[in-house]
């Protein structure tokens, strides 16, 4: 392994997702909890320059964050993939049909790095809907440092005026 | 011609078209609940939902919070609210003081024709008290809407208010195209909201004009 891949390795990829949110202006995130977005969570909630709004559900949630980003505030959403499908409606008709550029940090549960036998229905549907209800999404590469692609993910959202989903796998988010 | 006991969504519109506060923002959920308010008093301040049953409310409190300085006012009917309760306990755990919740109570979908909700006759005020937001009343009569409106008490938390209505089925039409992004955009414009500025300028952020 060289230098390079030894040092993001080593990196601290949850402080760095979150560095870059206060880095790029971010002043709200949206979230319903999940067991690896409860500790960043807390951090956000501590942070000066960010509002932490904890909502019932992740419709719901989606339907804030546009207000907030209507009301001039860069937004993120922080959920789990089982929270985007259940925002089917509200992403098509809210957030796709106004065109809500929305920055969504979802962690990826059920994939094979993450086999929970009640987690795995949902991760092998989580990518065939995201293409199905149109969300224009990425996975996060693991060998590369996390901060610009999170970055990149804004600032397509921003550019495309739609929400984009960067899916997290356990390391990149759990603090 | 049928006596109705209840007021129309037209009068409690008017009273709150009369009543305005300066610097107001209106967020109205779907079909006529849009449509009329568009009827009488069309404003660059206004958010229409086209559709998205049961997010106007948590979209308002989204603006509220983004925008402390200006009353925020949402138009939500019973079967929205019921749709999505759980943005009720979000407003009574933050509580905005610049957030007034108006409850369209008629005891139908109106929107989709006027089927019947799961429970008509719930006691919405005391959901909402219930939710955290204190201040939460049942409302029968326009005058009591307009002295609500009226009240210039600084209140130390959020304000919702049920309104008793008779189901308007008949759809209204809108003086304008109700285009959603246009919507949004003036919306924006309005309050001066910072804006995206493409990172081929330069941008990558938000920036105030």
């Amino acid at each position: 392994m060289n230098s390079v891949l030894a040092t993001q390795a080593d990196a601290h990829r949850p402080s760095d997702v979150l560095n870059t949110l206060k880095r790029l202006g971010f002043g709200a995130v949206v979230s319903v909890p999940d067991g690896w977005l409860g500790k960043i969570l807390v951090r956000i909630e501590h942070q000066h320059t960010m509002r932490l709004v904890r909502a019932t559900h992740e419709e719901e949630a989606l339907a804030i964050a546009c207000g907030l980003r209507l009301g001039g505030v860069r937004t993120a959403l922080l959920v789990q993939n089982a929270g985007v499908l259940s925002m089917g409606a509200g992403m098509v008709s809210l957030a796709q049909r106004y065109q809500f550029p929305l920055l969504m940090l979802v962690s990826y549960r059920g994939t094979p790095d993450d086999p929970v036998f009640y987690h795995v229905p949902k991760g092998r549907v989580t990518e065939p809907v995201f293409r199905g209800i149109g969300l224009s999404y990425a996975c996060v590469d693991r060998h590369r440092p996390i901060g610009p692609q999170v970055e990149h993910a804004a600032t397509f959202a921003e550019e495309a005026s739609c929400p984009f989903a960067l899916l997290l796998s356990r390391e990149d988010i759990q603090w | 011609m049928v006596a109705t006991t209840r007021p129309t969504r037209a009068d409690y519109y008017r009273v709150l078209a009369d009543n305005l506060p300066p610097q107001a923002l209106v967020v109205t959920s779907l079909g006529n609940a849009s449509y009329l308010w568009a009827k009488l008093h069309e404003a660059p301040e206004n958010f229409y939902f086209e559709d998205a049953m049961g997010l106007a409310l948590p979209l308002a409190l989204g603006l509220a919070i983004a925008q402390p300085s200006r009353p925020v006012i949402v138009v939500e009917g019973d079967g929205a609210l019921l749709m999505h309760l759980g943005a009720l306990v979000t407003v009574g755990a933050i509580n905005p003081a610049n957030l007034t919740v108006l409850i369209i109570q008629n005891g139908v979908h109106a929107a989709s024709g006027g089927q019947a909700l799961t429970n008509a006759g719930l006691d919405l005020a005391q959901l909402a008290r219930a939710s955290g937001i204190a201040l939460s009343e049942n409302i029968e009569k326009p005058e009591a809407l307009a002295a609500k409106m009226r009240d210039g008490t600084a209140r130390g938390g959020a304000e919702c208010l049920v309104l008793a209505t008779e189901p308007d089925l008949d759809v209204v039409r809108p003086p304008v195209a109700l285009d959603p992004v246009v919507i949004k955009h003036r919306l924006q414009a309005a309050i001066g909201a910072p804006r995206y500025v493409h990172a081929v300028f330069g941008g990558g952020k938000l920036e105030s004009s």
